[in-house]
Order: structure tokens, then sequence, then C-alpha cells
């Protein structure tokens, strides 16, 4: 095994260009492949040959209702998810400069989970446009939980140092988490279930309007995350090593911090905190690709697309026409995944 | 003058039979955490046994001046001693309170889910334990009697598919929760002439995924839901969140109707009228 | 380009300095001066604020009093890339937190050099192998970082600062936790580097003879001040040695090595 980890690191001496083109390549096309596929595949057999049928008013095409209405959208929402997710960890791995970090690790899950509770337990509701109640509040939820951890570990003028940042963040993980708990406990039978429920992550958006409402977000992330590669890389080998090659360690780590909690809060608004894309797509990604940001954040978002729509597909057709909470396929994959990955190790 | 004498025997003992029977009754302190038994025990005429109820319990009015004492997660066992109950009405998960009771010499009822037949022995258990067996009897015949007239009324006309949605976000149509095939919820629809679209489901609840609903194509949505949980205003624009899926016989006919109130979604005494409301939904022209 | 420092003052607490004020100071009023090509060391036993020195001379700390040059520039008016082209720096130990090949850690000299979007090319590549020569490690490029030793590790490390193409290179303490036979190496390297290419090095170290093998200029820094600084032959002596370490020492020429050596006889 370890020989053949040593070849893949003798393959790394290839040109940066050529190997994230090869590589972009490569993933782009699975990711294409894989979210052309996704909506043709689900619980219901419908006929494409219908679905597309124009000569069918759309009012009156189940098929094409299926695959327009169900399946798309939450295929959509599936990528941009997984994407968001799997940048958004490989991110906070640079940040922390610990690969076990995962987006949720510094409590921005948590607001947002308790920010979507408190909504559904109060009753609240209304909806503007394509923005409703409990994405917004969930998402309300994260940035009163990034603004918190920030202010904890930012000290004046200099670096966040990032012991304290994890520190921060898992403290504020533990209240929020306890405050969840005691919210459920006060809520009625229903809402708490409706609330357990939330927290086992959900992509059946049904329509393009949650999606809509969460990609500017996501777009100004990846806006972000695309000047930061090659400065993370400096990052990780500690921030006063990074500022002697020229980086500005406050400037990339304030970026770092808010764009992978921002598309973090974007995606846990979407569709519920689904854990582990975070962490496993990062982790495979490197194993095939190498440790170069440059090419594992890009590769990590079409990846973690092609991921999550994967362990949706699964989830919605392995039992059907049951269908298994997205959250507890990829919880499935990540746990035996890690077991390995130790086993591995020694 | 000994058949005088055995009057006065008789009468004696009718007497001491009624103070004893009466102090027994007196004697009975109950504590329901449930909210459909609570109901039913005020339904049999076992109103005055009562003497705590669960924080949910909502019904009958009555209930608003008895002393809370939690529910299913949060049960209050200190409050719930200090009442000095001879009987708690109790959840069957609720296994640490019953060991507790057990030692305390309380006696337990273990509530248990399921559709019209439990529902009618658990009166009938219950006017057992209240000493109003004959007014749960008459209780139960009255409900059955009833839903007969329903079945009646609907009798002979076409079922239509539908479909009975028990709870889901507000504002969107997601975390959408429908009736299955189990349950005195499916019982009652079919009585009140609809066909459940998930009777094929083995369970009392289905959280259906977009592409299920399509699918399934009710002819009817019923949405189910009780007080307090929306404004009544809102209803209409819950009622319009539905016509995203075009395809859906129920939204293209105008069919979505929104009911309210909490005796639609407690399987107690009030399931009659329940059964009644939702037969007059789908078919208005029966009732005319 | 000459790097001088002018008067710093820090302190590692977050009190707003005063000149007069008698806070717990890092440094106190420090001046030097290293002239281009000189291979200077920063001498003092550990505490006397030798690191901080290097880290504000790098500019990695931002000093509260005083300033430090780089020719007629204030080093805080250059942006951190601006600076990383001309000063780089070996720390003492360097953890990557991910599996990263000797080749990466080579080229991470060069972003300083490249824009923001900008990969490396050939002519990068070009210069991380001749940094790559020059240390001796070119048969590692393939390797991974981590599974390399001691030695091995600190001359990725200068190859990669090498690969920054500065006119000075600051080091700290780039022997400390290394054995004799890499120190040895590390020494030779240096003093190599700096006769071939010219280039400026400030080395941080309490490492007596490596400071009297390797250095040409020292600085000697006590509790936060400068003792002395010079030629390193007339500054380190045994009355010197005493005053840093409270340490009894015989300094003298050792002939078959070629330079100053220390040698410790007995505490004060």
């Amino acid at each position: 095994m370890s020989e053949a980890v040593a070849l893949a690191h003798e393959a790394r001496i290839r040109p940066i260009r050529i190997r994230l083109a090869i590589t972009l390549a490569g993933f782009g096309a699975l990711t294409v492949a894989t979210c052309l596929l996704a909506p043709l595949v689900g619980s219901t057999h419908i006929s494409l040959a219908r679905a597309f049928d124009r000569s069918i008013p759309f009012a009156d095409n189940v098929d094409a209702q299926i695959f327009w209405v169900a399946r798309l959208p939450r295929v959509l929402s599936g990528a941009l998810v997984g994407a968001a997710l799997a940048t958004a960890g490989v991110v906070f791995q640079a940040l922390l400069r610990n690969p076990l970090a995962t987006p949720f690790t510094l409590g921005v899950s948590a607001g947002a989970s308790l920010g979507a509770m408190l909504v559904i337990i109060l009753g609240i509701s209304f909806s503007a446009g394509p923005f409703s109640a409990v994405p917004l509040a969930s998402f309300a939820g994260a940035a009163v939980a990034t603004g918190i951890v920030y202010w904890l570990a930012t000290p004046y003028r200099r670096a966040m140092s990032t012991t304290v940042l994890l520190l921060a963040g898992v403290t504020l993980n533990s209240f929020f988490s306890a405050l969840i708990l005691f919210v459920q406990y006060v809520a009625d039978f229903s809402q708490a279930y409706r609330a357990a429920r939330w927290l086992m992550g959900d992509l059946d958006v049904g329509s393009f309007e949650p999606i809509v409402a969460a990609v500017p977000a996501i777009v100004l992330a990846f806006a972000v995350f695309a000047l930061l590669p090659a400065a993370l890389n400096v990052l990780s080998l500690g921030p006063d090593a990074a500022a002697t090659r020229g980086v500005d360690v406050v400037r990339s780590q304030r970026l770092a911090f808010f764009s992978a909690s921002l598309a973090t809060s974007a995606a846990v608004s979407l569709a519920g905190p689904i854990g582990f894309v975070g962490i496993v797509v990062p982790h495979l990604v490197r194993l095939m690709v190498g440790v170069d940001h440059r090419i594992v954040l890009p590769a990590s978002a079409l990846f973690g697309a092609a991921f999550l729509v994967a362990c949706d597909l699964a989830a919605r057709t392995l039992l059907a026409p049951v269908e298994i909470p997205v959250g507890v396929v990829t919880a499935l994959i990540g746990g035996p995944f890690f077991l390995w990955l130790l086993v591995r190790r020694s | 003058m000994a058949a005088r004498s055995k009057k006065l025997v008789a009468a004696a003992v009718l007497v001491v039979a009624c103070v004893v029977a009466s102090a027994a009754a007196q004697q009975r302190r109950i504590v329901s955490l449930v909210p459909a038994l609570t109901e039913m025990l005020f339904a049999i005429g076992a109103g005055p046994q009562v003497v705590g109820v669960g924080s949910f319990d909502k019904f009958p009015p009555e209930v608003e001046t008895l002393p809370k004492v939690g529910a299913l997660l949060d049960p209050d066992t200190e409050r719930i001693l200090s009442l000095r109950p001879t009987l708690v009405l109790t959840y069957g998960s609720q296994t640490d309170l019953h060991k507790q009771f057990e030692r305390a010499g309380i006696k337990a009822y273990i509530y248990r889910h399921g559709g019209l037949d439990t529902i009618f022995q658990t009166l009938r258990d219950l006017g057992d334990a209240t000493g109003q067996r004959r007014q749960a009897d008459d209780l139960v015949r009255d409900m059955q009697k009833r839903l007969d007239d329903v079945r009646t009324r609907v009798r002979g006309r076409p079922r239509p598919r539908v479909l009975l949605v028990i709870g889901r976000q507000p504002k969107t149509l997601r975390e959408i929760y429908a009736s299955g095939g189990v349950g005195f919820l499916h019982e009652i629809l079919e009585i009140a002439g609809g066909r459940n679209v998930f009777a094929d489901a083995a369970r009392e609840s289905v959280q259906p995924s977009h592409e299920t609903l399509i699918a399934r194509a009710p002819d009817v949505i019923v949405e189910l839901q009780a007080e307090g949980m929306f404004k009544s205003d809102d209803l209409a624009a819950e009622k319009a969140v539905w016509s995203t899926l075009t395809s859906m016989p129920a939204v293209r006919n105008k069919q979505v109707h929104e009911l309210v109130g909490q005796y639609l979604v407690v399987p107690g005494p009030r399931l009659a009228q329940a059964a009644d409301t939702l037969a007059r939904t789908l078919h208005p022209e029966a009732f005319r | 380009m000459t790097l001088s420092a002018d008067r710093l003052s820090y302190s590692y607490s977050r009190v707003r300095l005063k000149p007069d004020t008698t806070t717990e100071f890092t440094l106190r009023d420090v001046s030097v001066r290293i002239a281009p090509g000189s291979l200077t060391g920063l001498l003092g036993p550990n505490g006397c604020g030798k690191t901080t020195l290097l880290k504000l001379l790098a500019g990695v700390l931002k000093p509260e009093l005083g300033s430090v040059r780089l020719g007629d520039r204030e080093i805080r008016t250059l942006s951190p890339r601006a600076l990383a082209q001309q000063i780089a720096v070996v720390p003492q130990e360097t953890h990557p937190a991910f599996d990263f090949t000797v080749m990466e850690m080579v080229l991470m000299g060069r972003h300083p050099h490249l824009g923001a979007f900008q990969l490396e090319g050939p002519a990068d590549i070009a210069i991380a192998r001749e940094a790559m020569t020059a240390t001796g490690i070119t048969h590692l490029a393939g390797r991974a970082y981590m599974t390399l030793s001691g030695g091995e590790k600190q001359r990725v490390v200068i190859a990669s600062a090498l690969a920054q193409q500065p006119k000075v290179l600051l080091l700290d303490e780039p022997t400390a936790s290394l054995d004799l036979g890499y120190q040895l190496e590390i020494a030779s390297l240096l003093k190599q580097l700096n006769r071939e290419r010219g280039v400026t090095m400030v080395l941080a170290t309490h490492d007596l003879n490596l400071a009297a093998s390797v250095c040409d200029t020292l600085v000697l820094v006590r509790e936060g001040r400068v003792l002395m600084q010079g030629a390193a032959r007339e500054v380190l002596t045994s009355s010197t040695v005493e005053q840093l370490y409270g340490v009894i020492a015989d300094v003298s020429f050792h002939e078959r090595a070629g330079h100053l050596t220390v040698v410790p006889v007995r505490r004060q």
C-alpha cells in the first residue's frame, strides 16, 4: 500500500497545469454524467418520451411533472448542496490546518438548525417570493453563529489562532446543540417530530424557488473560493510561514472563514444539515489528486455535487417507495469510510 | 312482620352498598397524560374522577382548570404523586413511569395506539376502571351508530382517491406527512366515502416525496390540523401552495380542503364527528 | 540592500507602549544593521528576544515603536507579497497540515512571484529545480515531505526559501533539532550559498559554535537589548560569553576547524 502511495506522490511532479486540466476534465465529466442520469431514475417509472412530449399540455403530463417538478429540482439542489458542502469542507480544513475539520465543526450548522427549529416550533410562517420562513431563519441562525465565532477568535490586529478558532467553534456547537435539545423538549410532539425530521436533511425541494433563494449566496461564496487556493496551500504551513511567503494572513483567513461559512449556511438553509459530505469528499479527492488546493478545491466542488446526487439517488430508490433520509445515506457511507482510513493508516 | 324486616334489611344493604360505592367512586383519583384518553374519561362521565391532565390536553373546557402534569417527554412525577392518584393513564413508552407507579402502589393504564376497534376497546376498559362501564358502552354504541349514519349517507357514491395530509411545513410543500393505510384516520376516511391514496402503506403515517405525490395523483386533498397551527386567514395561502402540482386532479378540480379542529386529529370520542366532517367535505351533495 | 532595524521595541502583551513605561518588553530599543552579503548571527540565550527580532526583521511581527527598513523603505509600507519577494524566512520547524511532496513545498517559494490566478510555469519550475540542486535534494523531489529525516526536511525548507529568490534569508534556529552530522551539513550549506549566491543571511541561534563557525558578523542579544554587534572575531570573546550566558568559557581559534570555537568550562 505504501508503494502505491509513493507512486502517487511521484506522479505529482508533473506540472500543475496539466494535472489541473486532466482533473477538471475527468471530474467534470463524472458530474455532468451523474446529473444527467439522476433525473431519469426514480421510484416511479416514467416514460421519457412522454416527459419531453411538447404536444401534451404540461398540466396534464404526469411524466413531465415528475421529471421537471419533482426530480430535476431535487437533482439540482443535490448538486448545489454537495458542491457547497464539499468545498466548504476543504476551506475549513485548510483554515483550521486539520484534515478532520468539517463544515459543521465551527457551529455554523448548529446555528442554522437552531434558527430553523425555533421557527418550526413557534409556528412562524411566511413567504416572500422565493424566500420562506424556515430557510431564512436557518440562514440567520448560521449568520449569528458565524459572527460569534469570528468575534471570539479574532484578536486585535493579529491573525486568528487556529486553536482558539477551533475552541470557539466547538464551544458554540455544544451550546447551540443544547439549546436545540431544549427547544425540542418543550415543543409538542408533532412539532418536535417535524424538527427532528428537518435535522436529517431533505433535498426534495419540489420547485426551483428554494434553489433560486440559495444560489446568490453560494455563487458569492464560490467566487471568493476562487481567490483562495494558492493562499490555502501556503496557509497550511502555518500563519508565520504563510506571511513570509507573501500571503496576507489576516485577509486570507477572513475570506476563507466567511466564504466557507456562507456556503455552509446556504447549503444547510436549503436542505438541512447533511453530514459527511464535507469530509468524505475532500478526503477522497485528496487520495485521488494530491493535496494541492488549486486542484483539490475545484475537484471537490465537482465530486461533491456528483457524490450527493448519487447518495440522494440511492436514498430515494433503494427501498422505494420508502425514502431513506439522505443524511442517513451519507452517514452510512461516511462511517465505514473513516474506519477504513483508520485501518489503512495502522 | 318477617316480610317487613326483610325489606328493612334489603334497604339497609342497599344504603350501605350505595355508601360504599360512592366512597369507592370518591376514592378514584385519575391522572391522564394522554389527550385522547382525557377526552374519553369526560365523555363517559368520569370527569369528576379526574384530578390531573397532560400539558397538551385541550378538551373538554373543564380541563383548563385542572392541574397540568406534563406529557410524553416530560411527565412531572412529583406533581403526579402529589395529586395522590389511584390510576394514571400513560403512554406505552413511559416504562420508567410504570416502574415508579408500581413501587408506589398506583395502577398505571397503558395507552394503546390503534384503529377504531382499539379505540372502542379502550373506552370499555376505561369504563371498567372508572365504574362507568354502562356509560362507556352507551357511548360506543352511539359512536358506531353515527358512523353507520355516515356510511349510509355516502353509500353508492363514487369514492374519490384522497390524500389526507396530517402535517407539513407551513407555506411550502416540504416535509409533507400523510395518513397511511393503518390507523383511525385511515378508517374514518374510508367510512366517509374516500379511498386513501396510501392505503397500501402498512403504517400510520408516510412522508411522500414530490415524485410519489405526483404519481399517486389524488382526486382530493384534505389537510387536517388542530387549532392554533395556522391563523385562519392563512388557509387560502396554504391551499394555494399546492397549485404548483398542476397535473394533480385535486389541484385541477380545485378539490384542496383545509379542515381545522382538534377533534379531527384526536383518536377519541369525537371521531364520529370527524368522520361526519370528512364526509361532508368529500360528498357535500349527500348532505343537502 | 541593507536590512536595518531602528530603535525597535516590541511587547507580546496588548498594552499600548509608551517609551517610559515599565511593561514587559520582549525587545527594548534595538537597532541593528545587516550589511548586504553578510552572514550575521543573532546570538543569545533562550528568551533573550532574538526570535522576536528575527520576526520583526521579517515583517511577521509589527513593532510597537521603531521601524525596520530595507534599503530606504520601511518594510511596513510594502505589501506582504512585495516583502516576500525580497525577504525569505526559514522557520525552526515546518509542519504542513497536509501531505505535500517535496516539489510542492519548494514550489510554494514561488508564491510571491505569481499573480492571483497564475499557475507555475516552466521558468518557476526551473528556479525550483535549481534551488533543489543547490541544497542537494533533487533526488527527493517526488517524496512526501513528512517521510523525510530532520536534515532533509530543513534542506527542503531552505530550498523553498531559495526559490523565493530573496535578497535576504532569515533563519530561526536552523540546526536546533538536528543531529551533529546534519548540523555540519546545514552549516556548510549556508556558508556555501552565502558565498556563491551573495544572499544576505541572518541566523537566530543560541548555539555558540554554530554562530562561531558560520557567521562573519554577530549581534549579541541579552534580555531584549543589544549587548554588542560587529565582526564575529571581535565580538565573540570569553568576556562577552560570560555576560550573555553567565558561563565561564574558553573562546579560541581552532586551526583544524578553521573558525572560532567556544568551550564552556563552568557556570559563573
